[in-house]
């Protein structure tokens, strides 16, 4: 008997050493769900990291609220009455940065759009189907929100259009992701994975693998492919299936085209893996959306201007159109889609 | 003499070289056997075999009880939100009974006599998180 | 009538009496709740591994192979699945014995011997249930804990040996 005890006392000092050093946290922020993983931290030490950066998280998330009383709400506020808004500093820069990209994407990322999305119901929690009046758009479409209509001085901003109503709901998820990422560095976490609302940055490795995230099929409810997200790379995917609403057949998704004023059509998703830089986050949350939006023959064109190497586009048909890059670092888990892809050689 | 005996056994000879090393290897063995073989994560199904064939699968987060037929009789298995055991057998021995809650992926408990054995099995995760 | 004479040997004789002594303990072990199927001291290979060093292989086997089948006779276990899980642990422990008999000994006490011939035992038994009592059976959550039982219990008995042969 005293040996049976001695073997169980092994057992459990055995089994307690083994438990995989592996955090989770998870929050809901930006209307959407935050997941955070740390490995190699006690749980004690996950807990408190990951507790500070989904608190962070809700901050931003309470100054950047383009319908709900915030920073970003108060500017819309002055620039729809023609005033100067004071704003602070990283707010100033987020703004510089997304009228850079919104230039790079040749107007197609616009976070100048707020009404438009209004409109069409999509800043609501809970959004329903709604027919919208063609005039009403078409008319907003004419004031051409445009985010180089803002000029931004020492953190103050004037819009040279009223009509100019910020919503960053593209944009603060990836930027996000880069203020989780620099915390977890400046905290000396070593391995980390950050998901807000399906878009992913790494930091390290999980154990002596990277990273693994799964893609999630646009039409069925499981994933289509997987891939291993080394460190510092970013995952976004812009989708027709997350916010979405049929009416009489035809779906309406939450990205809206800024020159029609309509949901995009014609594209399940697009997802874009961006290599390690500053802002990672930003761009695999941005670079997306140009690519969902453009039509069929100029969604190349827009992987070129938004500089990414790694694409996978999901058309209406089911075809896949992957860049070679792409294609070598996916597995397919979805064995149904290796008959659909459909490779861009010009990217190779 | 039985005193003389026990008093002999108070001086144990030494294990030499070659047997510590032995012992060593063995537990080096050992640990990369818990290592490899337990999983710590909890399991999602059950299932069950009865001889040598799949009896069925069950998913583990349920309340469901049982009944199976076996070589020896009725055997009655309780399934729990998560847990799952024996909760009767027709055997001699009962070890499948005593052994009790069974929780972890990869644990398993087997009744020899009446050739029925529950297996959980984890959800293996291809991936750690979705993007989406 | 006519009576029938065996002519015994004097090895016969020892033979005859070191495996009443393994059969003995086996069933005095026999007697004890195990907590676990599988877990045992196992203190009749205690008996095996003396005679190992006693008097060789040749006589070990036949301790060990006579204490299984008379033990599970006298258990009312022949043939059943426990005597099979006996038998295939004492043959895979014999096989492993007779070629850890060849260490040399100035490194490799019975303790070595004992520990090896436990790990054998219990690979035998598990072989046992994975290709024939139970094929596909996972036993998989249970092979560490016996790995490790074994290592423990192979000690102990190895150093109980070790020392009987010692005393001599």
């Amino acid at each position: 008997m005293r040996y049976f005890f001695a073997c169980i006392c092994c057992i459990n000092l055995l089994s307690c050493s083994l438990k995989e050093p592996l955090y989770h946290n998870q929050s809901y922020v930006f209307g959407t769900l935050v997941d955070i993983s740390t490995y190699g931290e006690t749980d004690a030490e996950g807990q408190n990291i990951t507790a500070t950066i989904l608190r962070e998280f809700q901050n931003l998330n309470n100054r950047l609220h383009a319908w709900k009383p915030s920073e970003l709400n108060g500017i819309n506020h002055q620039i729809a009455q023609g005033n100067s808004a004071r704003t602070a500093p990283d707010i100033a820069d987020m703004l510089k940065q997304s009228t850079q990209y919104s230039v790079q994407s040749g107007g197609l990322f616009n976070p100048a759009i707020g009404e438009l999305i209004q409109t069409w119901g999509f800043q609501n929690d809970e959004f329903h189907a709604l027919s919208v009046d063609a005039k009403k758009i078409a008319a907003l479409v004419k004031t051409n929100p445009q985010m180089t209509d803002l000029v931004i001085k020492n953190n103050h901003i004037t819009s040279k259009n009223r009509y100019v109503q910020l919503d960053l709901g593209g944009y603060a998820k990836g930027y996000a992701l880069d203020v989780g990422m620099n915390m977890l560095k400046k905290q000396g976490v070593k391995n980390a994975l950050i998901n807000i609302g399906g878009n992913v940055i790494a930091l390290g490795k999980h154990g002596e693998h990277p990273w693994r995230v799964g893609i999630q099929h646009p039409r069925k409810p499981n994933a289509i492919a997987a891939l291993n997200l080394e460190s510092g790379w970013a995952i976004g995917t812009s989708g027709d299936y997350q916010r979405y609403f049929m009416l009489d057949g035809k779906r309406y998704c939450h990205i809206i085209d800024p020159r029609t004023g309509m949901p995009a059509q014609g594209t399940q998703s697009v997802t874009v893996l961006i290599p390690p830089q500053a802002n990672a986050g930003v761009l695999s949350d941005v670079a997306s959306k140009p690519i969902f939006i453009s039509e069929p023959n100029k969604k190349q064109d827009a992987i070129k201007r938004m500089n990414v190497k790694d694409v996978m586009i999901i058309q209406e048909n089911g075809d896949i159109l992957i860049t070679p890059s792409m294609l070598k670092r996916i597995e397919w888990l979805e064995p149904d889609a290796k008959k659909h892809i459909q490779v861009l050689q010009s990217f190779s | 003499m039985l005193k003389n005996t026990f008093k002999s056994f108070n001086h144990f000879p030494k294990p030499l070289l070659g047997d510590w090393i032995i012992i060593v290897v063995s537990l080096l063995l050992i640990i990369w056997l818990f290592n490899s073989l337990w999983v710590h994560e909890d399991a999602a199904k059950l299932r069950i075999r009865l001889g040598n064939q799949v009896y069925g699968e069950y998913s583990l987060k349920q309340n469901k009880a049982l009944t199976i037929q076996g070589k020896m009789g009725t055997t009655l298995i309780e399934i729990q939100q998560g847990k799952v055991r024996f909760k009767q057998s027709p055997c001699n021995n009962q070890y499948c009974v005593h052994q009790g809650w069974l929780h972890h992926a990869g644990q398993a408990a087997i009744c020899l006599p009446n050739q029925i054995s529950l297996e959980l099995i984890g959800e293996k995760k291809q991936f750690d998180t979705l993007n989406y | 009538m006519k009576q029938i004479t065996i002519q015994t040997t004097e090895e016969d004789h020892k033979i005859a009496k070191l495996t009443a002594f393994a059969i003995g303990l086996h069933l005095v072990e026999s007697a004890f709740p195990s907590p676990l199927p599988g877990v045992k001291p196992g203190i009749a290979n205690i008996v095996t591994l003396y005679v190992l060093y006693r008097y060789g292989i040749k006589t070990a086997a036949w301790v060990s192979l006579l204490r299984v089948f008379a033990s599970s006779l006298l258990l009312g276990q022949f043939l059943t699945p426990s005597f099979l899980l006996s038998l295939s642990g004492a043959c895979l422990s014999l096989i492993i014995l007779s070629f850890a008999n060849k260490l040399p000994q100035k490194y490799f006490s019975a303790i070595s011997l004992s520990i090896l011939a436990a790990l054998a035992h219990i690979a035998g038994q598990l072989i046992i249930v994975r290709l024939w009592l139970i094929p596909h059976a996972s036993m998989a959550y249970f092979i560490p804990i016996f790995a490790l039982a074994a290592l423990f219990f192979g000690c102990v008995n190895g150093l109980i040996t070790s020392r009987l042969l010692h005393k001599e």
